[in-house]
């Protein structure tokens, strides 16, 4: 295992501009810190974690590397996403782990100055506020920035 | 740090762990010249490195370790002293090596007191030589010359800055062993040795453990892909292709097992350090112990030594500590003053038997129970119940020690449960034998390595998991067409497999699978050993055995404990691997203290009882301890035969009557469950409507009823049962008895022995039912026990054919125990069985074991006979009391 740890980025004190990948989970598109991305693929088979969180969609091997994959449409409560064969998956690293997301698909990488930004709406929903770190405006559409490291913790 | 002084520490380290063994060694056989050459030359090449490396303190306690031991090399013969003080001098060494390895460079320190007092050896040792004195003297001469140097040489060490020390202010150190005479040997030892470690040198090469660890895990990884590639080739008929792939396979499988071998190292290593632990154990305790290693050469996989190191001293401590008893119990017990603990490693079969066997004490059986019964654990009659090995497996639990008093070397009893959970975590298993006064043997078992581990690959409702080998002892076909069917006893599955009943999980539940997925039809139980229990894991199939490298889970998933890690198959995929520990878990049997738990809750319960309930006929449930039931057979509608206006069925080749329970109207279109109960040559078939339950309850048979066939009723959990008499059916088909209940007010205790568990499992309802409370014993030694106790027994009911004892003979020994002097004993006896009139004189009564009505009564007899003497006496006291 070579060392591929970089260094997490300290997502709340962001004051330059960002460029983040943008992904789509049933119809809404979020951003994806680009440096946490590491690869994207399609997942050949899948294995299930009986007990384990209902977000982890289930371990994937990705190149010899044993990789555990969460469903993005899960993490964010908006239904009971099953992970097929073929998904499109990103790889992250996170805390000497390997995860991958599974998104719809994948969109452009953006740069999103700091300009952009806007407060966070007060009245979204608290659990998914859990899983983002800021709120973007991109031409018309408003991008929030996935938080790596909250969606890859699960609560024990 | 330094690649220099990284070396030098990975040196000195190993030869300083050479040099305390050797040391040890010569001490006991000081005759041994090569010995001593061997400990000089080691102590000789750390002092020069140290100084070549600039290390000054270590420098001079090794200089100074090295003229002493040079006194011993010149033939001074050694005392204990002088051996102590050497491995204090080697203790200091290293640890100023260890915090040369933390910093980088030597700690601030002063040594002068450890060289006062090798120096002070030497002195001694040089003076012994020279024969000037008496053995005494030296003693004196040395007491009387350490004092001064060493005020002397403190007095100049302080302004002495640790790494760079001017050398005059420690020459007054060095000069003080100078000053004895004595023959030069340092530059005489210098050409000694050069010639004899270079031969062995010149074939080793130091490599870091991290660069061996990451070889092993790309041959890992080279292996997993190799049988990808071979999955992927396995249905192509490509020659071209195939036979290079053949290579690269034969190759891979060469290269893992090349590597392995080169982590792997011989469990000298682990017996490095031992001599000098049993030799401090031995001061510490006042003992002689010898210690014996057998099987040095045996190779084990590097991280395993290291996890073994810890449980191997903890054991061999409790050897020196409780094992071996003091030199003059010893002599007293015949034995050799020295105990000896012998160690010993081997191969067989794919692991590793590490044994550690002391020819000491041995555990005391008896005192454990004790122990057991003090703490809490369990009551006496429920260890009454247990055999030797089960009790000795309390030994495991947490918080277990039997010694007297904490000493400084074990019996906080804190440790063999430790010992047990490291072991048990690296698959491995313990076991102990022990022989009281002969001696105790521990033996572990452990896998060869950890990294690749066999597996079975089994299928549960469409998925696939790896199961390790090591824990599985078979795998047994169950379903409609093999002999092994699972029952469902209380919502929980067990499955009876030959005489035992093992507790059986459904892999498909445990892991909240859906069920749907499964296939119906043959299913298969792995049966499974942690920690000395066995149970059953159902699976849909067993798809694969194969080599699997074990990943660790990470760390979003290491809380699920009834996994281990994941791997990756052949074909590519992950499957998870599950834990034998934490499956057991799930089934309810723990890890460590488990005997705890299970004690309390089945064997050990006095008054619980394993019945099976059943229907049969109009009216309430019906229940039968299992103890009574041979077996319990689905009996299908064409093989019972009427014959001879009675029910009758094949059963193991015999004609079995079988006897409707209630009044069953038999259907002979309809399969019965039959309970085939056994007596003796009597075997009787009891045809039931419907099995409901397997359950273990207390049974309180609360009134005797009239009816014939059935003892009394009972309620057992809040349900009302009626409990059935087995021995109206055995006789219903063999002569027939006639049968009365017997009434009896008081709540007599009666104890009741018997070898024989059918006859307890039968006489002890009748008699509850007839209004006693019984207690049963399986042997006159466990009814002694309970009277010795000081419970309370009104009567006692024995077999008269007791193994080892007449019923009269206990009788006596009853009467013996001041509280039950007067109790009255009667004695069953056997249907063949003759008694002799003399030999039965203890006994108040005799009855036939089969005639209950004679027995009923005559313990009515007997108590009312006891109160009227009660009644007597108390009058007596009374008239007494009043004059």
């Amino acid at each position: 295992m070579t060392s591929t740890a970089q260094a997490l980025p300290s997502q709340r004190t962001v004051s330059e501009d960002i460029n983040t990948l943008t992904v789509v989970a049933n119809g809404e598109v979020f951003g994806l810190p680009i440096q946490m991305v590491q690869t994207i693929f399609r997942i050949s088979s899948l294995s299930r974690v009986p007990l384990g969180p209902p977000d982890v969609a289930g371990l994937v091997n990705l190149r010899g590397k044993i990789v555990t994959a969460v469903s993005l449409r899960r993490r964010l409560k908006m239904d009971n996403d099953v992970v097929e064969p073929n998904a499109l998956a990103i790889g992250i690293e996170h805390k000497g782990e390997y995860f991958c997301l599974v998104v719809d698909s994948v969109g452009e990488v953006l740069s999103l100055d700091e300009g952009k930004r806007i407060p966070i709406p007060p009245h979204f929903d608290p659990e998914r506020l859990r899983l983002t770190t800021e709120f973007y405006r991109a031409g018309t559409m408003l991008i929030p920035v996935l938080d790596v490291n909250a969606l890859f913790e699960f609560g024990k | 740090m330094d690649e220099l002084l990284r070396d030098f520490i990975v040196e000195t380290n190993q030869h300083l762990e050479e040099a305390a063994t050797q040391l040890v060694l010569f001490e006991r056989d000081p005759t041994d010249a090569s010995l001593i050459a061997k400990i000089f030359r080691l102590v000789h090449t750390i002092k020069g490195t140290c100084s070549f490396l600039g290390l000054m303190r270590l420098q001079h306690i090794a200089h100074a370790a090295e003229t002493m031991i040079g006194e011993l090399r010149n033939g001074a013969a050694p005392t204990q002293t002088s051996v102590t003080v050497v491995l204090a001098a080697i203790d200091r060494i290293k640890q100023i090596v260890e915090a040369v390895e933390a910093t980088g460079a030597e700690p601030e320190g002063d040594d002068a007191d450890m060289i006062a007092q090798l120096d002070a050896q030497a002195a001694m040792l040089a003076a012994s030589l020279t024969g000037e004195a008496v053995p005494e003297a030296p003693v004196a001469v040395a007491a009387a010359v350490a004092p001064p140097p060493a005020p002397e040489t403190t007095s100049e060490l302080p302004p002495q800055a640790a790494p760079a020390v001017p050398s005059e202010a420690v020459a007054p150190v060095a000069a003080t062993p100078a000053t004895v005479p004595r023959p030069k040997p340092a530059p005489a030892s210098a050409a000694k040795t050069g010639a004899a470690p270079g031969a062995r040198n010149s074939e080793t090469i130091r490599v870091a453990v991290d660069a061996i660890e990451r070889m092993m895990q790309l041959v890992s990884e080279l292996v997993l892909t190799r049988n990808q590639l071979l999955e992927l080739t396995r249905h192509r008929q490509d020659d071209a292709v195939k036979s290079p792939l053949q290579r690269l396979s034969s190759l891979t499988t060469d290269l893992q097992d090349a590597v392995m071998r080169a982590r792997m190292q011989p469990v000298e290593r682990l017996y490095a350090n031992l001599p000098r632990l049993v030799r401090e154990l031995a001061t510490e305790c006042g003992k002689k112990i010898n210690l014996v290693t057998e099987g040095a050469d045996t190779e084990l996989d590097r991280q395993l030594i290291e996890i073994l190191r810890d449980p191997l001293t903890h054991m061999i401590r409790n050897s020196a500590d409780h094992g071996l008893e003091s030199p003059a119990e010893r002599a007293a017990a015949g034995k050799p003053e020295a105990g000896e603990i012998r160690v010993s490693a081997s191969h067989e079969a794919g692991q590793i038997t590490i044994t550690i066997a002391d020819d000491g004490r041995g555990l005391d059986i008896e005192k454990i129970k004790k122990k057991l019964v003090s703490n809490g654990t369990a009551t006496e009659q429920e260890l009454a119940k247990l055999g030797e090995d089960e009790i000795f497996k309390f030994i495991f639990a947490p918080g277990f020690s039997t010694a007297k008093s904490v000493t400084n070397v074990s019996g906080r009893g804190v440790g063999m449960d430790v010992v047990r959970s490291n072991i048990e975590s690296i698959g491995g298993s313990i076991s102990m034998q022990s022989k009281l006064g002969r001696g105790t043997k521990f033996s572990m078992r452990i896998p060869l390595t950890l990294a690749i581990a066999p597996a079975l690959i089994v299928e549960a409702s469409g998925l696939r998991f790896a199961l390790p080998q090591h824990a599985v002892v078979e795998a047994v076909g169950v379903g409609q067409h093999s002999g092994h069917v699972i029952d469902k006893v209380q919502n929980a599955l067990v499955l009876r497999l030959r005489e035992e009943v093992v507790p059986v999980i459904d892999m498909s539940q445990v892991l909240g699978l859906d069920q749907t997925a499964r296939q119906s039809g043959e299913q298969l139980v792995v049966i499974m050993r942690v920690g000395g229990e066995s149970f059953g894991v159902i699976v849909d199939q067993v798809a694969d055995v194969q080599e699997v490298v074990v990943k660790p889970l990470s760390a979003s998933l290491a809380h699920l404990k009834v996994f281990t890690g994941h791997t990756i198959l052949g074909d590519g995929s992950v499957v998870l691997i599950l834990d034998p520990g934490g499956l057991a878990m799930s089934i309810g049997i723990e890890k460590s203290g488990d005997k705890k738990r299970d004690v309390k809750k089945e064997s050990l319960d006095a008054d619980k009882m394993r019945l099976v309930m059943f229907r049969a006929g109009p009216g309430v449930v019906k229940v039968l301890p299992v103890s009574l039931v041979a077996r319990i057979e689905m009996v299908e509608p064409g093989r019972i035969e009427h014959a001879d206006g009675r029910l009758t069925m094949i059963h193991q080749d015999r004609l079995m009557p079988l006897v409707p329970v209630g009044s069953t109207n038999f259907d002979p279109s309809r399969s019965y469950p039959v309970l085939v109960i056994t007596d003796g040559d009597l075997t009787v078939g009891l045809l039931v409507d419907e099995i409901v339950d397997i359950m273990e309850e207390s049974l309180d048979v609360q009134l005797s009823s009239g009816g014939y066939e059935t003892i009394g009723a009972a309620v057992v959990r809040g349900q009302a049962v009626e409990f059935i008499d087995v021995t109206s059916y055995l006789q219903s088909v063999a002569s027939s008895v006639t049968r009365q209940p017997a009434k009896d007010g008081g709540r007599r205790q009666v104890l009741l022995v018997h070898n024989d568990a059918f006859t307890r499992d039968f006489l002890s309802p009748m008699l509850s039912a007839a209004g006693y409370r019984v207690t049963a014993a399986a042997s006159a030694k466990e009814a002694l026990q309970v009277i010795d106790q000081g419970s309370h027994v009104d009567a006692v009911v024995t077999s008269t054919d007791l193994a080892g004892m007449t019923g009269n003979e206990l009788a006596s020994a009853v009467r013996r125990s001041p509280s039950a002097r007067e109790v009255p004993v009667i004695g069953l006896i056997g249907t063949e069985e003759t008694y002799d009139e003399a030999d039965s004189n203890a006994l108040t009564l005799r009855v036939q074991a089969g005639d209950r009505q004679s027995l009923l009564a005559g313990l009515s007899d007997a108590f009312k006979a006891m109160q009227r003497a009660e009644k007597r006496s108390a009058l007596k006291s009374k008239t007494k009391a009043a004059a």
